[in-house]
């Protein structure tokens, strides 16, 4: 294919967060009609960089050009307007205002006939730009805050796609989407891809990035390592140049066996709930020691199933049981020796503006007092430092604040506030959502030794390829129903699985 | 260094006002221990209250109704000793009249899942208007008054800094080295991570209140010692100078953890060296309360600078 002229290009740029070096004389560009993979290690500097084209931000040091003239956008509504846009990693809508005044955000004006802005108006437009990315579903009318994260991600989209960008940079957003989020996204960089424009597309997800994309450049420590050509593409070599070595030791579980405990740690019997994601006529059994795998599409009653185990959730029908003893809350599930890892991890996980200390101490309040009563720094302090060291968490120190942590890292304080309060049952909605392989790895090495020492795990995920790897067994959700259950050592493959959940 | 110039920035205001006291004092030929003691009588029941309103702005509420807590607490307190002469019955009941209050408020929001400031506003017209019905019927109708005699003994800086000394070494106990104080702090930060925690959301925002009442009590029963003769204007000016005193003093609006338990101690006595500065500088009140906002809205909007700074990625 005949490679199409450049776009956009970025000289020697640097860029600092105090002592940390995000970037170091990054040079990248980009041509006309090139869908642009970016891969690295969470804070490996992909969002910095894209961060700064789309205008979040100024670099230190660098030059940018964009369109033959030099690029120096003061902010991102600027850069739109420009031609630039970007799908952040965070949640990018505000929850309290409809879906069209979060498309229309910074620009609901032009609707406005004298001192009144025409709404009808303005929802129709919304509407059909929401249609034309085929998010139909969302009433532009409608709250933003009552959507899920999915939703609001296509509304986010929406925003972007309404200013018909040059360049899109598409920043880690598939891992908060299902399948068909995902299908959106992808027809939308193709679509984009044959009209002569050009995406920047960030993921941990090695399969997407590699179908998705025409080149790929890995980032590591705030340089360029290298840059594939779609012809150069192979697994192991990227997956080489991220980590800067081969990957040591087993990714998944090595061993096939999934022979199950006779004791039963937790039991739902006849469960059925009311909701969004509801759950009809559940039974299931976690044994001690066996790593459940529980699978489905989104909205499948999945992540609500995860809630119910840990008492967030209390069915109409049915009961939990947790060593003999019906589940009441979430602190009883505490007592009970269960932790629970949300899919939402910085809504329901953490405390963003809140310090590393914190947030692990959080979890194990109760066992750092000793009696319950009286903490003192010293205890708090050998607690936390004591899960940062064996997470092996990368922070400055135990003051610095949550919301400064890559993903992987923010996921691995959460681990922290979980395992080391010493919980007997994790329950883990998609653990490993949105973080890289290296951390992957070690969150399934941890997951694997916390097996071994009999403790039982409830991991939930989208990802066909982490249940096969890492569950004794897997439960198939469908409309809320468990449709089929499939032993490790039957060896499932992803297709059996797929056929039960559609 | 960003976080360590925020964090020590009040107390920083604060010598500096006190340095900038003493100075004009000394070339203004002012008797500055005089002065000092009207400083600290001034800011005592402010900084009672306050330091057990932070239990309150850590859950990142807002509860507008201490003031007339104080009146109400204060007043029915006075009707106590006047009715048995027992200095201990005022005292406990000044405590448990705000006690209650304090669980009204909190039981009020969390049974109609309501934010606190909405039930603390209709706590405050409730309040001010039992301020009005308690003195026109107890009292001359204009007053209920305390004999000196009663209480006089007690006017003096010694108990009313043990009282502040005590209380605060409370509060900061509770705050710093129980699970009460980070659980709050968790709470203002993400209530729904907390809930998610194992932490009981109604259980902890009654206990802030009740913690908080107790300030109020005290703060009550120091207002009668100071001035005896309750009328409607007793505590009128604390609830106000409770809001600004926690801004003042560092800490931030949506509570959660970069909340301090020391911010309303600091932030008391701040106001108060502040406005007898500006009194030994002949300034009148309306250039004081000017002055006073600027400083109000200069801290605010470093404090909310900081946070925006914090959310660009990395």
């Amino acid at each position: 294919m005949e490679k199409q002229e450049v776009i956009l290009t970025v000289e020697h740029m640097d860029k600092n967060f105090g002592s940390t070096k995000a970037l170091r004389d990054v040079t990248l560009s980009i041509r006309k009609g090139e869908i642009r993979g970016l891969i690295g290690e969470n804070g490996s500097g992909k969002s910095t960089v894209t961060s700064i084209i789309a205008g979040m931000q100024k670099a230190d040091r660098g030059q940018m050009t964009y369109e033959g003239k030099s690029w120096e956008p003061s902010s991102m509504i600027e850069a739109l307007e420009q031609g630039i846009g970007m799908i952040v990693q965070e949640s990018g809508t505000v929850p309290g205002i409809t879906v069209a005044e979060n498309i229309f955000l910074a620009d609901v004006d032009r609707f406005k006939t004298g001192p009144v802005i025409d709404r009808k108006k303005m929802n129709k437009n919304a509407q059909d730009i929401l249609d034309q990315i085929g998010a139909g579903d969302i009433d532009a009318a409608h709250i933003t805050g009552i959507y899920d994260i999915q939703s609001r991600k296509l509304i986010e989209i929406a925003r972007v796609m309404r200013k018909s960008p040059q360049i899109l940079v598409v920043d880690e957003t598939t891992t908060a989407l299902s399948q068909k989020g995902r299908d959106i996204i992808y027809s939308i960089m193709k679509k984009m891809k044959k009209e002569g424009k050009s995406v920047f597309f960030i993921s941990h997800d090695m399969e997407e990035i590699m179908e998705e994309c025409d080149t790929l450049t890995v980032l590591r420590d705030g340089v360029i390592i290298r840059t594939f050509e779609k012809e150069e593409f192979d697994e192991d070599a990227i997956k080489e140049s991220m980590i800067g070595r081969e990957l040591e030791g087993d990714y998944y579980r090595s061993d096939d066996e999934g022979r199950l405990t006779d004791e039963v740690v937790m039991e739902l019997s006849d469960v059925n709930l009311v909701g969004a994601e509801p759950l009809i006529d559940l039974n299931l059994v976690l044994h001690k020691g066996e790593i459940l795998g529980i699978g489905g599409l989104s909205h499948c009653g999945m992540h609500s199933l995860g809630k119910v185990m840990f008492g967030a959730l209390h069915p109409q029908e049915g009961k939990v049981t947790v060593w003999g003893r019906e589940l009441k809350d979430e602190a009883d599930a505490m007592n009970l020796g269960i932790g629970y890892v949300s899919k939402d991890r910085d809504t329901e996980s953490l405390v963003l503006h809140a310090p590393i200390r914190d947030n692990i101490a959080a979890g194990g309040l109760d066992k750092i007092s000793g009696n319950g009563f009286l903490i003192t720094p010293k205890a708090e302090k050998d607690y936390v430092s004591e899960q940062i060291k064996n997470l092996e968490i990368k922070c400055q120190d135990m003051n610095q604040y949550v919301s400064a942590l890559s993903g992987g890292n923010k996921q691995k304080v959460v681990f922290g506030k979980w395992v080391g309060r010493g919980s007997d049952i994790l329950i883990l909605d998609c653990p490993t959502r949105g973080i890289d392989i290296g951390v992957k790895q070690s969150m399934y090495q941890l997951m694997s030794r916390m097996k071994k020492e009999g403790k039982s795990i409830v991991i939930i995920s989208e990802e066909m390829a982490e249940l096969i790897g890492m569950a004794d067994r897997i439960v198939i959700l469908k409309d809320g129903q468990s449709r089929c259950e499939l032993m490790r050592q039957d060896h499932p493959q992803e297709a059996d699985i797929i056929k039960y959940m559609i | 260094m960003k976080k360590a110039f925020t964090n020590l920035a009040p107390i920083a205001g604060l010598l500096a006002l006190i340095i900038l006291y003493f100075v004009l004092g000394t070339v203004k030929d002012i008797n500055v221990t005089y002065g000092l003691k009207t400083i600290f009588n001034q800011s005592v029941v402010v900084a009672v209250v306050a330091t057990g309103a932070v239990f309150i702005y850590t859950l990142g509420s807002f509860d507008i109704s201490l003031g007339a807590s104080t009146a109400v607490s204060a007043l029915v307190g006075g009707m106590i000793y006047l009715k048995t002469e027992n200095i201990w019955l005022m005292f406990l009941t000044c405590i448990g009249v705000a006690i209650l209050v304090a669980l009204l408020n909190s039981v009020l929001a969390s049974v109609f899942n309501l934010p606190v400031f909405v039930t603390t506003i209709a706590m405050l017209s409730v309040l001010n208007a039992l301020v009005l019905l308690l003195i026109t019927i107890n009292g001359t109708g204009d007053e209920i008054a305390v004999p000196g005699s009663g209480v006089g003994f007690l006017d003096n800086t010694g108990f009313k800094l043990a009282v502040l000394s005590f209380y605060f070494l409370f509060c900061l106990f509770c705050f710093n080295f129980t699970p009460i104080g980070r659980k709050e702090k968790l709470l203002g930060g993400n209530p729904l991570c907390a809930k998610l925690t194992g932490i009981d959301v109604g259980k902890y925002s009654i206990i802030a209140f009740v913690l908080c009442g107790i300030g109020v009590g005290l703060g009550a029963f120091l207002s009668i010692v100071y001035a005896p003769t309750l009328t409607r204007n007793t505590a009128s000016s604390v609830g106000m100078d409770v809001i600004i005193a926690i801004v003042f003093g560092g800490m931030p609006v949506s509570g959660g953890a970069k909340s301090k338990i020391y911010a309303a101690l600091i932030g008391a006595f701040s106001m108060t060296f502040l406005s007898q500065i500006m009194v030994m500088l002949n300034l009148n009140s309306g250039v004081g309360q000017m002055v006073k906002a600027i400083i109000f809205l200069a801290v605010v909007f470093i404090a909310a600078g900081e946070r925006s700074r914090k959310t660009l990625p990395r």
